[in-house]
């Protein structure tokens, strides 16, 4: 069972989870464009989904969504849908697409990023949480996107590396 | 997915709940992830110095100079109000009243806030093992920050009063404007000096130093219930300024203008403190990026008496997440919403919730928090 624990992505997931967890943390409180906090777990998570496909995706993505709860203190599982979910959307890229390229990859992130945090304001309107849709929403979604697309140049590699998906080989045809 | 989404829907109600494992994975979480925070922290530094160093110069500037202008002005009412504290706290000890100097405070300082666009939250250095338990209030110099609302060994997190989650009972107090009734005042034999009042002496605009009485604009009276003060002149003792018998109005606001007026001889004074009008409400916060805002409880209170500018206090009693007159802030707009939600104020915090540091936990646990409250 520690065999299969070990050699499964968890152990590289988890460390860089929580050090992009610190790094959210640290860095993008201080830098904050147009006020909102860059979400580059969230990120992350799309970023897991365009390499390793939906189902890799969402299980990343609640694995770093309870990271993100047990960091915060936000119950314990809220989270984990909005990532899961960002995963499971991004992911689709890996469907669709055989051959994907950086600029889809982007996108894919970036849209996943955006759909994970529209739903953190969801999951915790049905946790009871009363006025969680406010109107900065409008800013805080397109920005997370953006910002989620624009680290997905950063976070597709590492995710890449973190699930251990080899890199897509690029064979030129033979004359 | 659908696992995954029973499993987390699974976790939400069991932690919602309160889980003792689940608090426990919590605390132990808190420590393997520190070294990853600090190892954050310091790599990340320059970065955001550079930042700061571009994007906000010119921000620092202005608010440098407007804080040297602020410390200015509050090195000259510090004497003034170090006087007036220890006169109420006198005052306040004669009457029994409970007093935010009777509880322990445990100082602490804000080691991070929260990564989400949506939980207002600060983490503090100070834990369960220094006191702090769930529900404890936390202010600082400025006033009410926040309640405790997870705790860990060594840290806790703070849950601020703009977050969506947070709600307090409150009381806007509104003075009487200086202009609304003003009159001379009766005078009673005290031995009450006025020079012992630093910063209210010279705020006597309109002496008249011939007569026998002295009035100001800011000594109010509304009605003929003014009470005396007799201050005995070799004596601590004294009835307590504003004290209206059988109302159970108790002028335990420290912020309250004192009246008074004093013969010519300087022998005779009597101190009434302005009248003020209160109501009650209760605070909710509203998110990054927008004021808390007080609703009223009871509706039909009367709107005129609420103003801009006007202080909001914390209003304690048993169910209540803090002790009373905790400061929060002042009235900063008053919105008129149509239909039955009826008029709301919205609220400019004392404390400046984007930049805390140096933070105290007042040692008090509300009775919501003790379990069967």
């Amino acid at each position: 069972m520690f065999a299969a624990i070990w050699h499964s992505s968890l152990p590289r997931v988890v460390p860089l989870g929580m050090a992009f967890l610190a790094i959210q943390k640290t860095l993008f409180v201080e830098i904050q464009p147009f006020g909102v906090i860059v979400q580059v777990v969230m990120a992350f998570a799309a970023a897991a989904g365009v390499v390793g496909g939906p189902e890799r995706g969402a299980i990343t993505g609640f694995v770093l969504g309870l990271i993100f709860d047990l960091s915060t203190g936000s119950p314990l599982g809220s989270t984990s849908i909005a990532m899961g979910v960002a995963g499971y959307a991004a992911g689709w890229l890996d469907v669709i697409r055989i051959d994907t390229n950086w600029w889809l990859a982007a996108i894919f992130v970036g849209v996943g990023s955006g759909i994970g945090e529209f739903l953190v304001p969801v999951i915790r309107r049905f946790v009871g949480e009363e006025n969680a849709f406010t109107p900065d929403l409008a800013t805080v979604i397109p920005v997370v996107a953006v910002s989620a697309a624009v680290l997905s140049l950063v976070l597709v590699p590492t995710a890449r590396w973190a699930l251990r998906i080899e890199p897509p080989v690029w064979k030129t045809p033979r004359e | 997915m659908l696992i995954l989404l029973l499993t987390s829907i699974m976790l939400i109600t069991i932690d919602l709940r309160g889980n003792a494992l689940l608090d426990a994975a919590r605390s132990g979480f808190d420590y393997a992830f520190r070294p990853f925070e600090v190892a954050a922290d310091v790599v990340t530094q320059p970065v955001e110095r550079i930042w700061v160093g571009v994007t906000q110069v010119d921000d620092l500037r202005a608010e440098n100079e407007e804080l040297r202008r602020q410390l200015d002005q509050q090195r000259a009412d510090q004497i003034s109000n170090q006087n007036a504290l220890a006169e109420n706290q006198e005052l306040r000890a004669l009457l029994n009243l409970d007093s935010l100097a009777d509880l322990d405070k445990v100082p602490c300082t804000s080691i991070g806030v929260s990564a989400s666009n949506d939980l207002q939250v600060v983490e503090i250095d100070c834990g369960s093992s220094d006191g702090v338990s769930e529900g404890m209030p936390v202010i600082n110099q400025a006033g009410l920050v926040g309640r405790i609302t997870r705790v860990y060994p060594e840290t806790s997190v703070v849950m601020l009063i703009t977050d969506l989650s947070y709600h307090v009972e409150v009381k806007i107090v509104s003075e009487a404007e200086p202009d609304d009734e003003v009159g001379p005042l009766s005078t009673s034999p005290s031995g009450f000096p006025l020079d012992s009042l630093p910063g209210i002496a010279d705020d006597l605009s309109s002496t008249t130093s011939s007569s026998t009485t002295t009035t100001s604009p800011f000594f109010v009276t509304t009605t003929s219930s003014t009470t005396t003060t007799t201050l005995p002149a070799t004596s601590t003792t004294s009835g307590l300024p504003g004290v209206v018998p059988g109302s159970g109005a108790v002028p335990g606001d420290i912020t309250g203008t004192p009246t008074s007026s004093t013969s010519s001889t300087s022998t005779t004074t009597t101190s009434t403190l302005p009248p003020v009008t209160r109501e009650t409400g209760v605070l909710d916060g509203y998110g990054e990026g927008s004021l808390p805002r007080v609703r009223l409880i009871d509706d039909s209170v009367q709107f005129g008496t609420i103003r801009i500018g006007d202080q909001i206090l914390t209003t304690g009693g048993r169910n209540s997440l803090a002790p009373p007159n905790i400061p929060i802030g002042v009235v900063a707009n008053i919105i008129d919403n149509p239909g039955v939600a009826g008029r709301q104020f919205e609220i400019q915090p004392g404390a400046d919730i984007n930049r805390l540091n140096s933070l105290l936990v007042l040692l008090y646990q509300p009775s919501t928090e003790l379990g069967g409250g």
